[in-house]
């Protein structure tokens, strides 16, 4: 395929252009229908390259800004981890450790086996991965099916560079009490591409615990893009921490469907990254299905995070919750778009939105674009936005007790975060993701969060 | 011990204080009245530190330090403490936490050894019982849903824990009933000594049927305009500010 070129195209673009030309014509899938998605994602891709603020959910976030050179390793850097005592490294796996752990890390785009434990086919799990080759039919019709219904331009992108990535399956019926870990680790300079899928059968119950992080100050830019099949019945608690040095430019996509009467929990930690966006596209397909998606965002430095979340009610008696908190200092911004799509089928919805941005500094700038599109006449939906910085009150009173102003102000920030922290229900999970956060703000007292 | 001497301050380039002196020795109790806008809140935050004002000049010397040269935090630690008119409302921070932070600030301060989490407990509910504070309110984020009688008691708890050295009460009896009233009076007096010394800002004699005072000063427009002892107080129920004010013009 030969690709045109145009004056008015960018260099950037131009340089993704020319990658995923040499990947469709080397492509070496072992299944013809990921080859043809990758052909059609391409045609689709090309015709539009990255996005741009013109577009309206690209608004308040420019990539061009942020990105305008695909990062090439200059050298490679080794594996920087104690193999033996992985786990250690993450204060949530360490103390959330369960005998029967399931862990599948990667980095830089490669599965690393050294460094995971994959086991769970007692379990009912299966675990298969992207280039290995053999994928599951159930796999590979989740891909096609979620490859025709969007209209992202950056998850196309995804599927025509997708490189590595895990399926798993969880049999139905099937209470897994190891905690399932996914993790991303940057450490090479480079552009990686990860595809997920997440299957899970009906009534079963799973734990599953992402982590992204930046081991060095290295340059990377990565797509992520995670399929969820949430079956009727099943409980999902999924916990994200994303914690990237400030040159790391990441574009996660997130897309899940839930069955008739299944939870699906999802809280995020983000922090740090040149660039992140999180784009998350969830749809209640099954009536009594029940989401929360919520999460904390902590941003310094010229860290730029959006959250564009779509969360659709497409059967009657569904219920969402979104609640986001960010926090902000130096010269960061973050961005929240929140669409509630209630469909005219979906009765009896209940839809709650509520984002929250506290400034710290004077040159920071939160974005906050709530939507709701209703069709149903029998809902009760409702959303609020507040940003603001810390009360100057609330600061004295504290002060004129005697503690200073550095401990008042991590006092005041923890307050702002309190409520958000509860909507994780596993307590053990949220006394550890405390912690983490406390360490994250222990500097909040410079003005500066140094995540 | 407690001195403001020629203390001037703005507020938006609006001269508040005008030349404001006051001595206060230990174990004495002044008491400062005056119509709205005589500069009474002034006078407590600029003691106590709070930013938006603007001190021109003067001093406000505690034990011979100026602490106007002193953050909030500093001159707290130090046995500043103001109670606050509308203490404010903090949801997130729980009370104990709230009191455990100051208190272990004046600990460190003076030296002296930061007490274990069980002694902590027991420090506090003794001190509670006796302001009628339960457990409950103890439990709830800082003042948040507290009744006006449940905030002003917090504010007595808190100098009580605290034990500073001067007190300024800044308007303690607005928003409370008699019975609120009496109990914050009664917390107020437990505290008195030899070596501690009030400031009590009050609008009304009421207060001062509760609490003694050594002292009666009428301020009007940034300065006092006259001072006497507790009869004066008396008087100026039956007369009103106006005759005072006048009088000073």
């Amino acid at each position: 395929m030969s690709v045109k070129k145009s004056k008015k195209i960018s260099e950037i673009d131009q340089e993704i252009l020319n990658l995923c030309n040499d990947k469709i014509d080397s492509l070496s899938d072992c299944n013809d229908d990921i080859s043809r998605i990758r052909k059609e994602a391409f045609k689709k891709y090309s015709k539009n390259g990255l996005p741009n603020r013109l577009q309206e959910s690209w608004k308040y976030t420019n990539i061009h800004k942020k990105l305008n050179k695909i990062p090439v390793p200059d050298k490679i850097y080794p594996i920087p981890v104690n193999v033996e005592n992985f786990i250690n490294n993450f204060d949530i796996m360490r103390k959330l450790k369960s005998d029967n752990d399931i862990v599948i890390v990667f980095m830089d785009g490669h599965f690393v086996s050294e460094l995971s434990l994959l086991r769970g086919e007692k379990e009912g799990i299966s675990i298969n991965f992207l280039s290995k080759g053999n994928i599951p039919e159930s796999v590979i019709e989740l891909i096609v099916n979620k490859h025709h219904e969007n209209d992202d331009v950056l998850f196309d992108l995804n599927t025509v560079l997708m490189q590595e990535g895990v399926f798993i399956d969880v049999s139905p019926h099937n209470k897994v009490d190891s905690n399932i870990y996914i993790i991303h680790i940057g450490n090479n300079d480079g552009f990686f591409n990860y595809r997920h899928v997440i299957n899970i059968g009906e009534s079963s119950h799973v734990n599953i615990t992402e982590l992204k992080v930046s081991n060095r100050v290295n340059n990377a830019l990565y797509t992520s893009s995670i399929i969820w099949n949430v079956g009727d019945n099943s409980i999902v608690n999924n916990v994200k921490y994303q914690a990237h040095n400030q040159s790391t430019i990441g574009f996660n996509q997130q897309y899940a469907d839930i069955g008739n009467g299944a939870i699906f929990n999802s809280f995020t930690i983000s922090s740090g990254s040149k660039l992140l966006r999180e784009s998350r596209n969830i749809k209640c397909n099954g009536e009594h299905s029940e989401v929360s998606i919520s999460g904390v965002n902590l941003l310094d430095g010229e860290s730029h995070i959006d959250t564009t979340l779509v969360v659709s009610h497409k059967a009657p008696n569904s219920i969402s919750k979104e609640k986001y908190k960010s926090i902000l200092s130096d010269r960061a911004r973050s961005v929240f778009q929140g669409n509630i799509v209630v469909d005219k089928i979906a009765q009896k919805t209940i839809a709650k939105q509520s984002i929250d941005a506290l400034i710290l500094s004077n040159n920071a700038e939160h974005d906050s674009k709530p939507e709701l599109e209703i069709y149903a006449d029998d809902v009760q939906c409702g959303h609020g936005a507040t940003t603001g910085q810390l009360s100057a009150d609330a600061l004295f009173y504290l002060r004129a007790r005697g503690i200073d102003e550095g401990e008042a102000k991590r006092l005041l920030v923890h307050a702002f975060l309190s409520d958000v922290m509860e909507e994780i229900k596993n307590k053990n999970l949220r006394d550890v993701l405390r912690n983490v956060m406390n360490s994250m703000l222990n500097r909040v007292s410079k003005g500066t969060l140094n995540v | 011990m407690f001195e403001i001497k020629n203390l001037n301050a703005n507020i938006q380039n609006k001269q508040i204080l005008k030349d404001f002196n006051l001595k206060v020795n230990p174990g004495e109790v002044h008491a400062i009245m005056g119509p709205n806008g005589s500069g009474k809140s002034t006078l407590a935050h600029v003691c106590a530190g709070k930013e938006e004002y603007d001190v021109k000049s003067g001093s406000v010397l505690l034990e011979g330090v100026n602490l106007l040269d002193l953050e909030p935090e500093e001159r707290a630690v130090r046995g500043l403490f103001l109670a606050f008119q509308y203490p404010v409302e903090i949801p997130g921070v729980a009370s104990m936490t709230f009191l455990k932070s100051a208190l272990s600030a004046h600990y460190k301060f003076n030296g002296k050894k930061e007490l274990s989490t069980p002694e902590f407990i027991k420090l506090v509910k003794e001190k509670s019982n006796n302001l009628n504070i339960n457990d409950d309110m103890i439990k709830r984020p800082l003042n948040v849903g507290f009744s006006g009688g449940e905030k002003k008691r917090n504010e007595v708890l808190q100098m009580t824990l605290l034990e500073p050295k001067i007190c300024i009460l800044d308007e303690t009896d607005s928003g409370l009933d008699i019975d609120a009233l009496r109990l914050v009076a009664n917390g107020v007096n437990l505290l008195r000594s030899k070596k501690r010394s009030f400031v009590v800002i009050t609008h009304y004699q009421r207060l001062l049927d509760y609490i003694e005072p050594d002292f009666v000063h009428i301020m009007s427009d940034g300065k006092i305009i006259e001072t006497g002892d507790k009869n004066l107080a008396l008087d100026l129920e039956k007369t009103g500010y106006n005759d005072y004010i006048k009088k000073d013009i």
